[in-house]
């Protein structure tokens, strides 16, 4: 009997092994969104990402408020908070691996080289149907929109590129802190000034590694006047404005010698240095104060932000933040469902006073900015207003924004298949600020090879 | 002859039943029962990663779509990639220095902790102790002492020679062998606590003999302690080539592939295609290539330290 029992076991174990393997072979096929058939009214389940983790009492107390409201006003959806949060190193797997939530929030980056590679499904009906698409900033629309002009995320946490300096440093240096650099010129001046009069800092430093190179040259290459990638996308259009870019920071490096001896800088590490007082100036939107201040300890008065300093006219600024993004495998009553949490989430406090208050108390009770200058989500006037409602809860130091609220320059999208064109001329750069003798006309020709290469690959 | 085969026949039949009887009866089912389901996950999970990978190199997809299928275009793709040569010298390179200068120092660890008479344990544990500092924990304690401002630690040690201050990661010829110096740092304990096994191993008899003969430490390192070791120190080898062919967590840390892709490696080029670019094709392309030339680099290495193994 025994005996008997231990096969029975056994046969039972290992049937349900292959039907498990079996099952899991079949995993991920999940349907594809049928665009526009989407039903409001259908029993629907979604997954939120970005809920906030247990040591953020505050923010996940609201956020938690939050899912309870949305379930409320809709009850039909039930929502899955997950903590599950945008991590560059993870990202591209999870999306692949299918893990990711139905809506999370994602680097602006990323953008269109997801649009581009059909890993994101086509919004514009969702959209439509619950009313968002009028509202939102048409600005910021352009970087989330194929050449068809289909939307496929929502943009609603966006800056442009600026330069942040530390107005201390400005000071020790006999600058004036009340006016940061506005052309090229000013900043290897300032630059050389700040390394001859401030010991141990460095006048301006320049992100390099991990794609932030290239994408700090091209707002460089931007604010000359130029382009990284033609407007078809198909090819790199790199000309005299990247050559002059990269010959500015060559002066700085050997020939004033005022950035500094670090030249492997990704996002993180230069933060900590700029936080730490060990740099005077640096290219960042002005996303970088919260972290600054409230992760790293900067006093706030020290902190400053200019405008991108220009070569000469108003060219322009790299645009860069938060889009939210939705799963291509989320079918359309997912996908419709999505979309009005995002809006409820990131919306519905420009049009409600008390929500746009309560959102304001909890973040400055749980030490994040509130107010922090960025490019509007919403139209300029629905903007306005709102930030009228929330003047009170304002924690960031607006008059240090001054330089970058008080700029108009025209924000430009970013090229091509960013993150690989980042990451080829992430070298680029990395050459100029550590090789005395590089040939910069030889390398800006010889990443444009390799970028139309990569261009062509993915097509 | 008709005879013979009548008689056989109706033999041949009962004792293959009786064998299946006997096979089934004494538990045959039961362990082939108990094998599928560990067959199949192994198979699954060890086996289904490689031909799922074999075939993506053959495919375009980004795992969000249907996949398109592109013959050989990925490896044309990687192999005419102009940063491939680069990749795979500077792979090499990691290889050579990690061999000339890593691969002696836990032999010399061992062969020291060894001849201790006293406190043996302590310097064993000062040894492994760098192995138990988690990678990513250690990489950032080194990205201080590689700080290349005179008032970065090994600047400031070497400052008080009058030496420096050194670029280390900052510069292009510096970087590779900085990732060599930390990777033996953190490496060699390990290592150095299985050559001390196999030194365990030797039979002390050797080593008395070798005494009485007046030989020295050096002679008796170079005569006994080698060729016992030898048989260890060829699998070592193999292991530590096939690991440094597989180099990323140390580049990708410490210097993102730079300065200017003095340390970018092969691996690290597959994380990019994969993880920055999206193209899995490629990835999983280069993968391959990879598995491939370690596969015919092992079998050449069997072929040669064959000759020179005791047999």
């Amino acid at each position: 009997m025994k005996k008997r029992a231990v096969k029975v076991a056994v046969l039972i174990a290992s049937v349900s092994t292959v039907a498990a393997l079996t099952g899991c072979t079949g995993a991920g096929a999940g349907g594809s969104a049928d665009q526009g058939k989407a039903d409001p009214k259908a029993k629907v389940t979604i997954t939120v990402g970005d809920e906030p983790t247990a040591d953020k009492k505050a923010d996940r107390a609201t956020f938690l408020q939050h899912v309870q409201d949305f379930e409320k006003l809709y009850p039909n959806i039930t929502v899955k908070p997950s903590t599950e949060y945008w991590q560059a190193q993870t990202f591209q797997a999870k999306l692949a691996g299918g893990t990711l939530p139905d809506t999370m929030n994602v680097s602006l980056t990323y953008s269109k080289q997801l649009i581009d590679n059909g890993q994101l499904p086509n919004m514009t009906p969702y959209l439509k149907q619950i009313g968002l698409l009028d509202d939102l900033n048409p600005l910021a629309l352009k970087n989330v929109q194929d050449s068809k002009g289909d939307v496929y995320t929502v943009p609603y946490g966006l800056f442009s590129v600026g330069i942040a300096y530390n107005r201390k440093i400005f000071q020790e240096a006999g600058l004036d802190p009340n006016k940061p650099p506005t052309t090229w010129k000013e900043v290897q001046q300032d630059a050389k000034i700040i390394h001859d009069k401030v010991p141990g800092v460095a006048g301006y430093a320049q992100l390099t590694t991990n794609n932030t190179g290239g994408w700090m040259l091209t707002t460089m290459t931007y604010s000359l006047g130029g382009t990284v990638t033609d407007k078809s996308g198909k090819k790199s259009d790199m000309g005299a404005p990247t050559r002059e870019a990269l010959q500015t920071l060559h002066d700085m490096r050997w020939v004033d010698d005022s950035m500094g001896s670090q030249f492997l800088y990704n996002q993180d590490d230069i933060r900590k240095a700029f936080s730490a007082g060990k740099i005077g100036m640096v290219l960042q939107a002005p996303d970088i104060y919260d972290q600054a201040v409230h992760l790293y300890g900067m006093n706030p008065a020290d902190f400053g932000e200019g405008a991108l300093p220009q070569g000469n006219g108003t060219n322009g600024t790299l645009t860069g933040g938060t889009i939210a993004m939705f799963n291509a495998k989320a079918t359309p009553n997912q996908l419709l469902a999505a979309a009005k949490w995002v809006k409820y989430m990131n919306f519905e406090q420009y049009f409600d006073k008390d929500l746009a208050v309560q959102n304001a108390k909890s973040s400055a009770a749980s030490n994040s900015a509130v107010g922090t200058p960025g490019l509007p989500p919403v139209k300029d006037s629905i903007y306005q207003r709102y930030l009228g409602w929330i003047k009170n809860e304002i924690n960031v130091p607006l008059d240090q924004f001054k330089g970058y609220t008080a700029s108009t320059l025209p924000l430009i999208p970013e090229p091509a298949d960013a993150q690989n064109t980042y990451a080829t001329l992430d070298p680029v750069v990395q050459k100029v600020l550590t090789d005395q003798n590089a040939d910069i006309k030889q390398l800006v020709t010889s990443a444009g090879q390799t970028i139309d290469r990569n261009l062509a690959q993915q097509r | 002859m008709s005879r013979t085969l009548e008689v056989n026949v109706p033999r041949v039949k009962p004792q293959r039943r009786r064998g299946v009887v006997r096979w089934y009866r004494s538990g045959g089912l039961t362990a082939v029962l108990f094998a599928i389901p560990v067959v199949l996950i192994f198979l699954y999970f060890s086996w289904g990663p490689v031909v799922r990978g074999v075939l993506m190199s053959v495919e375009k997809t980004n795992l969000v779509g249907p996949a398109l299928w592109v013959g050989l275009n990925n490896f044309s793709y990687v192999l005419s990639d102009p940063g491939l040569p680069q990749a795979a010298l500077n792979t090499a390179y990691y290889a050579l220095l990690g061999l000339v200068f890593g691969f002696p120092v836990p032999i010399l660890i061992a062969v020291f902790v060894n001849e201790l008479r006293r406190y043996g344990w302590m310097y064993n544990l000062l040894a492994y102790l760098p192995a138990v500092v988690p990678p990513v924990a250690g990489i950032l304690l080194w990205k201080f002492f590689y700080d290349p401002s005179s008032d970065g630690i090994f600047n400031s040690i070497l400052g008080w020679f009058g030496l420096g201050p050194y670029p280390w990661l900052n510069s292009e010829a510096m970087a590779m062998p900085s990732l060599v110096l930390y990777t033996t740092w953190a490496g060699a304990g390990a290592t150095a606590i299985i050559y001390l096994a196999a030194i365990g191993g030797i039979s002390p008899e050797l080593y008395e003999a070798a005494e009485i003969d007046g030989a020295g430490i050096w002679s008796r390192l170079w005569h006994v302690t080698i060729p016992q070791l030898r048989n260890v120190i060829f699998i070592m080898m193999l292991l530590q080539l096939i690991g440094t062919f597989q180099l990323f967590t140390e580049p990708f840390l410490f210097t993102g592939g730079g300065p200017n892709n003095a340390t970018q490696t092969i691996m690290l080029k597959i994380y990019n295609y994969a993880f920055v670019s999206g193209d899995y094709g490629a990835a999983t392309a280069l993968s391959v290539l990879l598995a491939l030339f370690l596969c015919v680099l092992s079998v050449a290495y069997h072929f040669v330290t064959k000759r020179w193994s005791p047999s």
